[in-house]
């Protein structure tokens, strides 16, 4: 009986980590422009970036979430 | 020796501490301009030290200053033009007199019965952007402070006050104005040198009908016919007062139209002050008797380097698009000349033409490219343009009983330039021409330039004059 568990652990690449930062630099801009453009009161233009930073923050998390359990 | 109870900062929790932090900083700067509200501190003020010896603003890297404007001039075949029509020349402005000429009399009549009715009707049927409540705040912008060629002449001169005038280097008289104009309401400021060329920038007849003479007397004068220019008078100072993008959304109608009419009132306030201004400085500041005189404003503003000429056929500025009125005021004081500039501006234009698709009339050109040919004798020669047709553009204005804007509403240069889309887009246009017709797309795919809906207006708590100069860009 084999008593012994290997956990590996991998560490991130720095492509990886230069992915995420480009993730969250487009976060940090799509969402300055969907509360701006509520502020300049173009409905449009808020709801198209506002769903657009709703799906890149669901597909980063989805993402994250999946690279993390492997 | 142990290391247990000494915190150790890992590389992941660096990295987490960062994101942490990058996110917090992204939602403040995010949020800002929600907490840019007029109830929530001063949405105007955003005080800069201006470093430039003549005071001139630091503007964008994407607006480059160019020895000669982006449209071809041919100063000899430029001639002074009339903005009082002269029936015996047949040629002048296309407003007042000009108009019925121009279309005939018995149109012109039927056009004004038609206006009235509109006018009326809208007021009868509580039609939106038409209601009394409209054309009373229309009718509210009528009131101006007087204008005149030499101003009130009421400021205490220099000699008055037993001192000599003022003296000092073009640049210091530059900042000192400059200063001066945007205390005084003006949006942006810029000066163009009055040589034998650009004279002929200055109306042979104003609008009243008085000739405009250069002379070598040493002080303006006036009499019942004519207005005597100084040669002396070498400074030509040029600024614009800002029109509020959010109302011109409702044109044409007489909710949309009454920012015009402000954004004239506020420059009578601003010329008789700038005049009081340079009189107590020891100089002589002449300007328009009444509206729309004393010379072409946008053509200064553009060799001043304010804007750039556009398919409307107006100035369009880099900061606030076409959203602006363009004034000049022609003095002896020094100043340090500007030069014109290049944004990028006409080469969008070029490809654009949402403003000649959104014009009702087709009274704008759809040319790729601006000429030399003239559309009708209310044109000026002498300049490569996107001439329009000002017959069909002003048979509309009294169709609708008001005058109309769609134009500069819809302009993709139109914008509030909170989002940071506006300022890349503007970048973009400037640098990379090639994506102006993609950004055109993107322009009406984001709903940008819609008509919007007039009763919502007074809903709205808009800054003061509906303007907001914290979107300034420089």
């Amino acid at each position: 009986m084999n008593d012994k568990y290997v956990i590996e652990i991998k560490k991130r690449s720095w492509v990886e980590w230069l992915l995420w930062a480009g993730w969250l630099v487009a976060e940090i801009a799509i969402l300055q422009m969907a509360m701006a453009s509520g502020a300049e009161l173009e409905p449009r233009a808020a709801a198209i970036f506002w769903v657009t930073f709703f799906v890149l923050l669901i597909g980063g998390v989805i993402v994250w979430y999946m690279r993390r359990s492997k | 020796m142990s290391n247990q109870g000494k915190s150790k900062l890992t590389r992941r929790d660096f990295l987490r501490a960062m994101g942490l932090g990058l996110g917090a900083a992204a939602i403040g700067v995010a949020a800002k301009p929600l907490g840019n509200t007029p109830l929530n501190g001063n949405p105007s003020f955003e005080a800069r030290r201006l470093t430039d010896p003549a005071g001139r603003p630091q503007r964008p890297w994407w607006v480059k200053t160019v020895d000669k404007p982006t449209i071809e001039i041919d100063w000899d075949m430029m001639k002074r033009y009339n903005e009082g029509y002269k029936a015996e020349l047949g040629t002048g402005t296309v407003r007042g007199e000009g108009f019925k000429a121009y279309v005939g009399e018995e149109k012109d009549t039927e056009l004004n019965a038609k206006s009235a009715a509109v006018l009326k009707d809208g007021i009868l049927n509580n039609v939106p952007g038409y209601t009394l409540k409209d054309q009373a705040l229309n009718g509210a912008q009528g009131s101006r402070v007087p204008m005149s060629f030499v101003g009130p002449q009421k400021a205490k001169t220099p000699e008055e006050r037993g001192v000599p005038k003022w003296t000092g280097t073009p640049e210091e008289g530059s900042r000192f104005l400059r200063a001066a104009f945007r205390h005084m309401g003006a949006a942006t400021v810029g000066f163009v040198e009055l040589d034998e060329n650009t004279k002929k920038l200055i109306y042979s007849f104003d609008p009243d009908g008085k000739e405009l003479v250069f002379t070598d007397d040493p002080e303006p004068s006036e009499t019942e016919t004519t207005r005597f220019i100084p040669n002396t008078a070498k400074s030509v100072l040029v600024y614009t007062v800002q029109m509020s993008e959010e109302t011109m959304k409702r044109s044409p109608t007489p909710l949309g139209q009454q920012t015009t009419g402000l954004a004239y009132k506020r420059h009578t306030v601003i010329q008789a002050s700038m005049q009081e201004f340079l009189r107590g400085m020891g100089f002589m500041g002449m300007a328009s008797s009444n509206i729309n005189a004393f010379g072409i404003a946008p053509a200064f503003g553009v060799l001043a380097g304010l804007g750039e000429m556009s398919r409307l056929n107006r100035m369009i500025t880099p900061e606030f698009g076409p959203m602006v009125r363009c004034f000049i005021i022609l003095t002896d004081m020094p100043v340090a000349f500007d030069k014109p500039i290049d944004a990028g501006v006409m080469e969008f234009c070029k490809r654009c033409k949402k403003c000649a698709e959104a014009c009702a009339t087709g009274a704008l050109s759809f040319d790729d490219d601006p000429t030399w040919e003239i559309r009708g004798p209310w044109n000026n020669p002498g300049h490569k343009a996107y001439f329009e047709d000002s017959t069909k553009c002003m048979t509309y204005w009294r169709e609708v009983g008001t005058n109309c804007g769609i134009c500069f509403s819809v302009c993709p240069f139109a914008k509030k330039d909170k989002a940071w889309i506006h300022e890349w887009v503007k970048a973009t246009a400037s640098a990379a021409p090639v994506m102006d017709g993609f950004m055109r797309s993107m322009d009406d795919a984001f709903g940008y330039g819609a008509q919007k809906d007039c009763e919502e207006w007074w809903t709205l708590d808009l800054p003061e004059y509906g303007t907001d100069s914290s979107g300034m860009i420089w």
